[in-house]
């Protein structure tokens, strides 16, 4: 396979993590768990779109996931093609849009403290400094703004990159079952019994997919070993 | 400024390559000699895309300090087109036909002097108005390899890339589902398995 066709020709990978990460916060009661954050809450929020070819079915509201329209379109043999999530983790809450097949995330809103809303006590501040010389005072005030810009986008990307980090261990752990036989001898048919309204056996699911991650870490392990053991 | 405020959205972005040595100088000097450069009235060119400093489209200084924040490379992805609203365009045309004709006492122009007197108005009006002015932050994690360009449009996207290529001389690879879980690491047997994957279909058959 040339490695453009990895990319293009596997693109519903990214729309099967979204119905994964569906279907595990429906199974988990919105209580997830990674290598990296032992327990975060994710939830479908706001949006949900779901397509195949050019039909889409598009459905808004609080809990969009809940709806009927929303099984009925995977029975139809749509996917998730992107979603609105609400992501929580320590004292920390985001919400975002997830576009499948580019992995992209929009509308990113942050917990920032600094920024926007330092702007207006920093400005009260600079009225009441004792006058300098013109020259001066604007150098002091430029480097005030510059420091305050940078600490700004620090927070934003110390933020975005733990938000990311996140996502990553999700897509790292679906790819585990995904590439895994757990998927088709246990995800997939009870997907398929999910779609059809049944109700998902969430201990026997967490059983079947521990079992591979635990699997998948051994595996690892023992190859990082074989390598150690070749060295000279 | 989203990189600087209000909520996100981008494109992520792999950087293609490792960093080469004196990187800090050798980009400075690069992205500087791909500074924005204005559009002038009398310029053949209907648009320009150049690097600006983030957060301040018109500051096109960029000096180590406003470009290198610790461990990422900031900018500004600028471009500038010029865009005459039609409706004006057309009635300063017929303005200036009229005009012509009237000096020339002719009752009609030929085509080339319709082109001549179009391109003589085009740049009169790029003289009374300013280019529209677009852009897009960018922020390059250099420890991360990882470029975030805040844009989801695929042509904006195209276009900042290959200017990047050309300035700093590395490819950006757009992330998906692939480039992705290669980065997480594929063992051989998940690169295989990869290879084999067919998408679950939970079509219920009427």
């Amino acid at each position: 396979m040339q490695p453009a066709d990895r990319v293009e020709k596997r693109r519903f990978v990214g729309r099967e993590f979204l119905l994964w990460l569906w279907f595990e916060s429906e199974a988990f009661e919105a209580t997830l768990s990674t290598r990296i954050q032992s327990t975060f809450g994710l939830w479908i929020e706001k949006h949900l779109v779901l397509s195949v070819g050019k039909e889409a079915t598009r459905i808004k509201g609080t809990f969009p996931a809940g709806s009927r329209e929303a099984k009925e379109a995977l029975a139809l043999g749509k996917l998730p093609e992107a979603a609105g999530l609400h992501l929580s983790w320590g004292d920390r809450e985001v919400t975002f849009t997830l576009k499948a097949e580019t992995m992209a995330l929009s509308g990113l809103v942050l917990p920032t403290v600094l920024g926007d809303e330092a702007e207006a006590p920093a400005l009260l501040e600079t009225n009441r400094r004792p006058k300098k010389g013109k020259k001066e005072s604007a150098k002091v005030e430029e480097e005030r703004v510059s420091d305050e810009r940078h600490e700004a986008f620090y927070e934003r990307m110390t933020l975005t990159r733990e938000v990311e980090a996140l996502v990553e261990a999700l897509y790292s752990e679906f790819l585990v079952l995904r590439l895994s036989d757990t998927w088709n001898s246990v995800v997939a048919p009870m997907l398929g019994a999910w779609v059809q309204g049944e109700e998902i056996e969430a201990d026997a699911y967490r059983k079947a997919r521990d079992a591979a991650l635990s699997a998948s870490r051994r595996g690892a392990s023992a190859s990082v070993n074989r390598r150690r053991a070749r060295r000279p | 400024m989203p990189a600087l405020k209000g909520s996100l959205s981008y494109t992520r972005l792999f950087v293609d390559g490792d960093l080469p040595k004196n990187f800090r100088d050798q980009f400075t000097k690069s992205i500087r000699l791909r500074a924005m450069k204005p559009l002038e009235p009398d310029e053949e060119a209907l648009e320009r895309a150049g690097w600006c400093v983030i957060g301040e489209p018109f500051d096109v200084e960029l000096d180590y300090e406003n470009v290198f924040y610790n461990e990422y490379l900031n900018l500004g992805y600028r471009t500038d087109k010029w865009m005459i609203p039609s409706a004006l365009l057309r009635a300063k045309v017929r303005e200036a036909e009229a005009a012509q004709l009237g000096r020339k006492g002719r009752e009609r122009l030929s085509r080339q002097e319709k082109t001549e007197l179009k391109e003589t108005v085009v740049k009169r009006l790029r003289k009374q108005l300013a280019p529209v002015t677009r852009v897009v932050d960018l922020s390059w994690s250099l420890d991360e390899g990882v470029v975030r360009f805040f844009s989801q449009s695929e042509r904006a996207v195209l276009a900042m890339s290959d200017l990047f290529h050309r300035t700093l001389g590395m490819k950006l690879v757009p992330e998906a589902p692939y480039t992705l879980a290669a980065r997480l690491g594929l063992s051989k047997a998940a690169e295989t398995a990869w290879q084999a994957l067919e998408a679950t279909s939970l079509a219920v058959e009427a």
